[in-house]
């Protein structure tokens, strides 16, 4: 089997031999039209890719420790479109898929050529490949400890905590981890720091700062190798999150 | 007057797209901008450009003529009764809303019902749910035959005394099928039943005389029949209108403010609340002047044959069975008549795909729901795919449109 790089070029290639849109369609058709057949059965609700007009299926599983997709569309160019990204990342490792910028999407000018609601539809597809390569990431990473890794870990966790609380919401007094916006933190046995966090409202302006503020403060705690900071709204701060520190700080009490 | 002539009154007509002319058949979404339209715009814009109606200073007196006069040629286009009858909105689905809401809250109690019919696009279901919602009544629907047309004989035994109101579509905005408005009104009218005519279609196509008609009210916008986008009218009859509540409370709308109570303003400012769109709405008399000059019969004789061509092709491909062929939605029957737009399914192409390899090939035509999902379950489908003509369009378009969706149907099954 070719490599994820190997494959991208052998797709930024073919697309290369045409120069006319119309018969990059037509690639992309004859490619839906050869897609395999996908199960009936399996043609879900909980499989269709939400935020695409036409609908699409995305099935999925994981075979010695490489996930190959299925799929299927009812529109043909999304068919093909689908095809494309399930020929390039099957057979892929999670941490592949997941590690990768899909970027010779744009080097192929696909998304920029469809229409606005179909080029919104390529990127749900991108969406929920890249999901499902993190949902089979997570277990790897909660591997046994031994009880040396848990002595080691314990003191990093209180050195990240620190860290942590040096970075402040740039609108309230209160540091992001006495804010309660701090929902994951996991320190791995390779010492590398995984946070997944939210802010008190979806449009804060300063959120990229204070991201990479969270992420430069934490990667700066002697022995932490490495730090990866995810932003989510799910669920959506609120109030009741707030540590007690924060509530006397505050004056809520 | 020939279609060319209407072409060149329209620069967006003469623009590229992918390297090819561009061929728009999406009218029934928004038709293109006449270029009077926006020179209109352009000189309130940058020479009489004040405030209506308040100050008394040289240019707000300008434009106070302007926009009023406006309101007089609109109400002339209309043969409405009285100028008082014409209320400028944002647009049909404005309008609609204005009526949903203030006759709603001076007519319509628990236990009341509103008719829609199967064939309406969203803005005339959406705010009758709304206001249904709010006061406990219940909405009723008239049905469509399978050619797409309204079920009028059903209308006596749906409404009984407890219908206040019913709303339904001059034109389909998907089967384009022109319904028997005036019927319709007369029935609604010997059972005691007011009735709202959503014109967003009908005003672009149909000659309105809204007392000819009798309807009670008469939704438009301005942006489908070549005026701006934001402009739009709601004709209302002047007796309904009095009885009704205000829609927004604002500027204009008042005669007297007081914080112990206020007094509204006299029709049409009570519900004209806040700053108009006062560089948009005086240029729709330009495009109505617009289309009383389309009346022309040479013009009308080549738009026709347009029409009848593109009617003939899609008819052609709809007599076979399997793959390829097109199932046409709202084909007349008898005596019914039609607007120059098609809706259809072909056999074993989704619809999406066809409209992106159209767009590819320079046409512009609408794929999807056509924010008129009752309708697409009703003929069992997930979209359809919509051509609609306006009188810039020309022979060689629609033939190099027939050409263009051959190819696509090939390439894709």
């Amino acid at each position: 089997m070719n490599t994820l790089e190997e494959a991208k070029k052998a797709v930024i290639e073919d697309f290369s031999m045409y120069d006319e849109w119309l018969d990059k369609y037509e690639y992309l058709i004859e490619l839906g039209k050869n897609l395999e057949s996908y199960p009936e059965e399996k043609k879900t609700d909980d499989k269709l890719i939400k935020g695409c007009q036409s609908r699409v299926w995305l099935d999925w599983k994981i075979d010695d420790g490489k996930i190959s997709f299925i799929a299927d569309s009812d529109a043909i160019i999304t068919k093909g479109i689908i095809s494309l990204l399930i020929s390039v990342y099957s057979g892929r490792t999670p941490e592949e898929i997941a590690g990768d910028d899909f970027g010779f999407i744009s080097e192929i000018g696909l998304k920029e050529n469809l229409s606005p609601t179909r080029a919104n539809g390529l990127v749900s597809m991108i969406e929920r490949i890249k999901e499902i390569a993190k949902e089979n990431i997570k277990p790897a990473e909660s591997e046994v400890l031994t009880a040396e890794d848990a002595k080691q870990l314990a003191p990093l966790y209180d050195n990240v905590i620190l860290a942590i609380k040096q970075v402040y919401d740039p609108e309230i007094p209160v540091n992001v981890y006495d804010l309660g916006l701090i929902y994951e933190l996991v320190i791995n046995k390779r010492h590398e720091a995984y946070i997944k966090m939210t802010f008190t409202a979806p449009t804060c302006p300063m959120a990229d700062e204070v991201l990479a503020e969270v992420k430069k403060s934490v990667s700066d705690v002697p022995g932490i190798t490495g730090c990866e900071v995810e932003l989510t709204f799910e669920p959506p701060w609120d109030q009741s999150m707030l540590s007690d520190e924060a509530r006397v700080e505050l004056g809520l009490d | 007057m020939r279609i060319n002539d209407v072409r060149e009154q329209f620069p967006a007509l003469s623009q590229k797209v992918y390297g090819k002319p561009l061929v728009y058949f999406d009218n029934a979404a928004t038709s293109q901008r006449l270029r009077t339209v926006v020179e209109k715009m352009e000189n309130l814009a940058f020479g009489s450009n004040a405030n209506i109606h308040r100050a008394i200073h040289k240019l707000a007196s300008d434009a106070t003529e302007e926009y009023e006069s406006a309101r007089d040629k609109v109400r002339e286009y209309l043969n409405a009764g009285s100028r008082e009858e014409i209320i400028f909105t944002s647009g049909t689905t404005a309008s609609i809303n204005l009526v949903a809401f203030s006759f709603g809250e001076a007519f319509i109690k628990e236990g009341d019902e509103i008719i829609v019919s199967e064939s309406e696009h969203h803005s005339n279901i959406v705010p009758w749910q709304m206001l249904c919602q709010r006061k406990g009544a219940n909405l009723k629907v008239l049905g469509i035959n399978d050619n797409g047309q309204l079920k009028t004989e059903d209308l006596p035994s749906l409404i009984t005394e407890r219908t206040k109101l019913v709303a339904v579509t001059h034109v389909s905005n998907v089967l384009g099928l022109i319904n028997p408005l005036k019927e319709i009104v007369n029935i609604c009218h010997s059972m005691g039943c007011p009735v709202l005519a959503d014109g967003a279609q009908g005003a672009v196509h149909e000659k309105v005389d809204v007392q000819d008609l009798d309807c009670d009210f008469y939704a438009f916008s301005g942006h489908k029949l070549y005026a701006a986008t934001g402009t739009g009218v709601l004709y209302g009859k002047k007796h309904w209108l009095d009885k009704m509540v205000p829609y927004q409370g604002g500027g204009e709308m008042i005669a007297t403010v007081r914080f112990s109570g206020t007094t509204y303003a006299p029709l049409p400012g009570k519900f004209e609340a806040g700053t108009q769109n006062l560089n948009a709405t005086p240029a729709l008399p330009v495009a109505l002047d617009f289309l009383n000059s389309l009346k022309d019969s040479e013009l009308q004789q080549e738009t026709e044959s347009v029409k009848e061509y593109l009617d003939e092709e899609l008819r052609k491909r709809s007599e076979d069975h399997g793959l390829g062929t097109l199932h046409l939605f709202g084909v007349p029957h008898g005596t019914g008549k039609k607007i120059p737009l098609w809706s259809f399914a072909v056999e074993g192409a989704h619809h999406e795909d066809l409209a992106l390899i159209l767009d590819k090939m320079g046409i512009a035509v609408r794929s999807g729901q056509m924010c008129a999902e009752p309708l697409m379950d009703r003929f069992g489908v997930t979209g359809m795919l919509r051509v609609s003509l306006a009188p810039y369009n020309t022979m060689e378009e629609a033939e190099y449109f027939v050409k263009s969706l051959d190819k696509a149907i090939s390439m894709l099954i």
